[in-house]
């Protein structure tokens, strides 16, 4: 039916079209007049080559660097980098500093941490079942964390809101919000904890075993949580092939309880 | 194009043509047939021009990028000030109460808003009325406006620029339900009266435009109707021709045929030019909002309305902030408009007539521009996506941006150069800086250059200058993972030594005030930044090994193995320097500074991470005595003149560096929260007349005095031991002894306790005044 109004119409148009008047319509882009203060009377310099892009985020994952951890008994390879520091390279813990590790408890209780505590969600998949936002206790739901490790309200809320995520598989976005709890309380090492088990649950074991490493260090005094920890590292090393370092890690989790 | 003139002229004279002679009857209506069935089929391409683009996607939208959100919590360090700093800069309205979102109400120590509700990667945030309190410089409260608890909260990000193509287009995607009360009847009383009426063009307004332009004696008002101002700027060129407003007609009858009339309204609110911003056009009444007046859309009031609707006749003509008089009249003109015609009463005309532009100040939180954050962040990106994904997939991009933090350090910046001034030659010194958070590796804020403004050399990325003195914490730390060896009291000797190179030249070390320094302690040659004691340490322990320190703190460049590196001849951008400090300032963990935390959709679907990493570099012992050397560079050392200006009790750690000829002055510091590098000197290289400590530190130094730092605080780690020493002789001593004092020591390499002493200091000073008095 339009097939006949379709000239007509255009030709009104045209008619009509012949008649408007130019102004008052959009004003097109003037693209040549700029009015930004900012544009004005500053030098411009010439930008060098982005030589310092490296630098910036495509920093080299690692350098192949041997650390002597002072909590453990034995230094590790992290993963080479394309240079190697060979140099450094040094399989034994560090006999030049003879550095002793002390004992943080006497190791007297009998903690059987294999038995009791298991991650959620190694596999990746939703065979772990979140907790229910209503546990009034808050966080602390993979077993082992006790009650008596306080939480103040926005990191409780973030760490309930990483563990709803993580619960229906999002483990994105609960190391996002892990992320955002640990700027909020970058210290506490609770909420790094969490963070490596995630990591761990996204397969990144290597990044799991560092991030418990850093929540080591601030977790001075709190044997359970140190017990935690080292229960995760063994299980990144086990991820990573490493039998004997997950044995070590084993007994250091037995000795912080 | 020729084609369509013919058919309007055979048509009329068609018309004609039943009172003419048959001959010319017939041949016009042959030529009239010939020219329906091109006009017919120009009709059709036309109308698949119109669907086409109409249909599919109608515009591309470059990348956005987002500041970090300001969070809410208990406890949390933010100054009222600052707060109302942020909420200024995302266009809150002042006032008595928080009605609706983006209003903000103030009483006492008490903040009322209503926050907008955002979309982020970990989820939305509502909009909800929320009420903070303050006591000092902190956030002492936190609830819903009911009175309920409230955990946390967060306000929607700070847009801070966007990722254009040289010479593109910019706007931000409204729909018909996000206007404002106003806006629609507003720009129909002002451009098209009759727009619900006519099938996209309007012969009476073309009349009354023609009358109106006749009466007046010059062009007053246009004819074009909203579809035919769209089908301009949608689909033609800038081309005024008669040929292009007959195409234009044609298109907009054509487009009044598929879509309905909303729609083509809502694509007019969208594609309508606002004004231009350097290379960037302002389009859309969304993105004119924000960039007018920092507000979203929904959220204007009718003088605003009015403003932004009035300047459609003439973006640059009107523009608010370069003619604010012509702006104001013409936005009372149209004001008097919708009087007139019974859109608004008389009164409320008047009332809003009685406002100010209320157009956001260049310059301000709310509308600045940051060059060198925003050359990062798109270095970045530009390594993750393609050019064209980043400018025309509307892609949101959150950072770790801190405006709040990029204001002080520009104003300290402003500062030092001011109360400089005069200074022979300090014209030609340029600057940079970097903020980071050491804990979690964040870059929060970064300058380029001497004019924050002034897009151009980064050379907080790319100025690449030697460090200087920056280098030796490296050294040390060197020396400290080897606990059998250095303490630090160890002994160093400070005298002037040379050693023969590799090349054959030979090196000679001095020290900054050409004198030797006999004897020190260990933490004392890095406290004052003696050349000669660290030289000699450096190559003690080996250059290379020096070097390798340096790669596991994080700077990733093959310098020679020259003893001059001891002293810092290799030369580091800004950036590299704060990831170096970064890994000390972090335990001895390393982690890449990141400034992207991640991206969505234009939908707000998830699309990339940039996840928080960390790798442990370094022994926390040795790190920590390290760190303990550098809080003594602050207290008694290089950068004790910090303390003129902060409190004692700040505890800060830090490390000051001049190149040769002080052609550098370079100072890196950290506190708990913060870390901060400042780089000073020419860019022809030339000498200045600043060191580390009278240049940089002193930027630094009002960066920390407004930033309020959280003191520097690592905790011991397991195998660190405090001991009593004596300070004259660096034995092992005793609580209570005379001179005793307590420094750090991996445990073992501690000096041997020494006897206890039985009696405080105070006790000795009785005892020998006991002695004179008898």
């Amino acid at each position: 039916m339009s097939k006949w109004l379709i000239p007509v119409l255009t030709s009104g148009a045209l008619l009509a079209g012949c008649a408007t008047n130019p102004h008052g319509s959009i004003p097109v882009v003037e693209s040549g007049s700029s009015i930004t203060e900012e544009q004005e009377g500053g030098p411009v310099y010439q930008a060098q080559a982005p030589a310092a892009g490296p630098a910036v985020q495509a920093l080299p994952e690692d350098s192949g660097v041997v650390v002597m951890v002072p909590q453990q008994s034995s230094s590790r390879i992290y993963p080479a980098g394309e240079t190697p520091l060979s140099g450094t390279v040094d399989a034994q813990p560090a006999t030049s500093s003879g550095i002793v590790p002390g004992p943080v408890t006497d190791g007297s209780s009998s903690y059987a941490p294999s038995s009791s505590y298991s991650p959620p969600g190694h596999d990746g998949s939703s065979s772990y079942t979140p907790p229910v936002a209503s546990a009034p206790s808050g966080i602390p739901q993979s077993g082992s964390l006790a009650a008596d490790e306080q939480l103040d309200g926005p990191v409780l809320a973030l760490l309930t809101t990483a563990q709803q995520q993580q619960g229906s598989g999002d483990l994105n976005g609960a190391a996002s919000s892990l992320e955002r709890a640990q700027r909020i309380a970058p210290r506490e090492p609770q909420v790094l904890y969490r963070l490596a088990e995630v990591r761990l649950a996204q397969g990144d074991a290597a990044q799991a075993e560092q991030v418990a490493q850093r929540a080591l260090t601030y977790a001075g005094g709190r044997p359970t949580l140190q017990a935690s920890l080292w229960e995760l590292i063994a299980q990144a090393r086990e991820r990573q092939g490493n039998a004997a370092g997950a044995a070590q890690a084993r007994e250091r989790a037995r000795v912080s309880l | 194009m020729t084609r369509s003139r013919s058919p309007r002229s055979s048509r009329s004279r068609g018309r004609r043509g039943s009172s003419g002679i048959g001959r010319w009857l017939g041949w016009a209506l042959k030529l009239g047939l010939v020219g329906l069935v091109l006009l017919a089929g120009f009709a059709v391409y036309l109308d698949a021009v119109v669907q086409e683009k109409f249909s599919g996607k109608r515009w591309t939208i470059p990348a956005k990028v987002y500041a970090r959100p300001l969070e809410l919590f208990v406890g949390q360090k933010l100054s009222k000030e600052d707060f109302l700093t942020e909420l200024d800069a995302l266009g809150y309205r002042r006032e008595s109460a928080a009605s609706g979102p983006g209003a903000v109400a103030l009483a006492g120590n008490q903040v009322e808003l209503h926050t907008r509700g955002f979309q982020f990667y970990e989820g939305a945030e509502p909009a909800q009325r929320i009420r903070v309190r303050f006591s000092g410089d902190y956030v002492a409260g936190l609830s819903q406006a009911n009175g309920a608890e409230l955990a946390v909260a967060r306000l929607e990000p700070l847009l801070i620029g966007g990722l254009y193509p040289a010479h593109n287009e910019d706007r931000i995607l409204i729909q018909l339900d996000q206007v404002p009360p106003y806006l629609v009847e507003t720009l129909l009383a002002v451009e098209d009266r009759d727009f619900y009426k006519h099938h996209g063009v309007s012969l009476k307004s073309i009349v009354r435009a023609l009358w109106v332009n006749t009466t007046s004696g010059q062009v007053r008002q246009g004819g074009s109707t909203l579809t035919q101002q769209l089908v301009k700027n949608f689909y033609l060129s800038n081309e005024r021709s008669l040929v292009r407003k007959l195409n234009e007609a044609m298109m907009a009858v054509l487009l009044e045929l598929h879509y309905d009339k909303q729609e083509i309204l809502e694509a007019y609110l969208n594609e309508v030019f606002l004004g231009q911003d350097g290379n960037r056009a302002v389009h859309g009444f969304g993105l004119a909002s924000q960039y007018f007046f920092s507000q979203p859309l929904a959220e204007l009031k009718l003088h605003q309305v009015a403003l932004l609707v009035g300047m459609v006749k003439g973006p640059t003509y009107y523009n608010p902030r370069r003619y604010p008089e012509r702006a104001l009249a013409r936005r009372n003109l149209v004001l008097d408009m919708l009087a007139e015609q019974g859109v608004v009463s008389a009164e409320v005309a008047a009332s809003a007539k009685q406002q100010p532009l209320g157009v956001s100040q260049r310059g301000s939180l709310a509308n600045s521009s940051y060059p060198a954050f925003l050359d990062l962040v798109k270095r970045q990106l530009r390594q993750d996506y393609r050019e064209e994904d980043l400018t025309e997939e509307g892609l949101r991009i959150f950072t770790s941006f801190d405006p709040i933090l990029q204001s002080k350090a520009e104003a300290a910046l402003a500062q030092t150069f001011k109360s400089m001034a005069g200074r022979k030659g300090i014209e030609q010194v340029e600057a940079a800086m970097v903020v980071t958070n050491p804990e979690t590796g964040e870059i929060q804020a970064m300058i380029g250059s001497r004019q924050p403004r002034f897009a151009g050399f980064n050379r907080a990325l790319d100025a690449v200058r030697p460090i200087g003195s920056l280098v030796k914490p490296a050294v040390y730390l060197t020396a400290l993972e080897r606990p059998s060896q250095y303490t630090l009291t160890s002994w160093l000797v400070d005298e002037p030594f040379s050693v023969k190179g590799q090349d054959g030249q030979v090196w000679r070390p001095q020290n900054y005030d050409r004198r030797a320094h006999g004897t020190i302690y260990l933490y004392q040659g890095l406290a004052n930044s003696y050349n000669l004691s660290t030289a000699k340490l450096g190559l003690e322990v080996g250059v290379p090994t020096v070097l390798k320190t340096l790669e596991r703190l994080g700077v990733s460049r093959s310098w020679p193995a020259f003893p001059s590196m001891l002293l810092g001849a290799g030369a580091l951008t800004p950036v590299e320097v704060a990831t170096m400090y970064q890994t000390i300032a972090n335990g001895g963990f390393n982690t890449p500074l990141r400034a992207i935390r991640n991206v969505l959709t234009a939908d707000g679907q998830p699309l990339k991470r940039y996840p928080f990493q960390v790798q442990q570099r370094f022994d926390p012992g040795a790190i920590y005595l390290v760190q303990t050397a550098m809080q003594r560079v602050m207290s008694e050392g290089t950068g004790r003149s910090v303390y003129n200006q902060l409190p004692r009790s700040l505890n800060l750690a830090g490390k000051t560096g001049t190149s040769n000829d002080s052609r550098d002055s370079w100072f890196a510091g950290f506190s708990q929260d913060l870390l901060a590098v400042v780089w000073m000197g020419r860019d022809d290289n030339g000498p200045t007349p600043l060191t580390g400590a009278t240049g940089a530190l002193q930027v630094w130094t009002g960066f920390m005095r407004r930033a309020d730092p959280l003191p520097l605080n690592m905790p011991m780690p397991d195998n660190v031991v405090m001991a009593w020493v004596d300070a004259a002789t660096g034995q092992g001593s005793a609580a209570g002894c005379p001179n005793a004092v307590q420094m750090p020591y991996i445990r073992g390499s501690e000096p041997a306790p020494g006897p206890a002493c039985g009696q405080t200091p105070a006790d000795t000073v009785m005892d020998w005044v006991r002695g004179w008095l008898n």
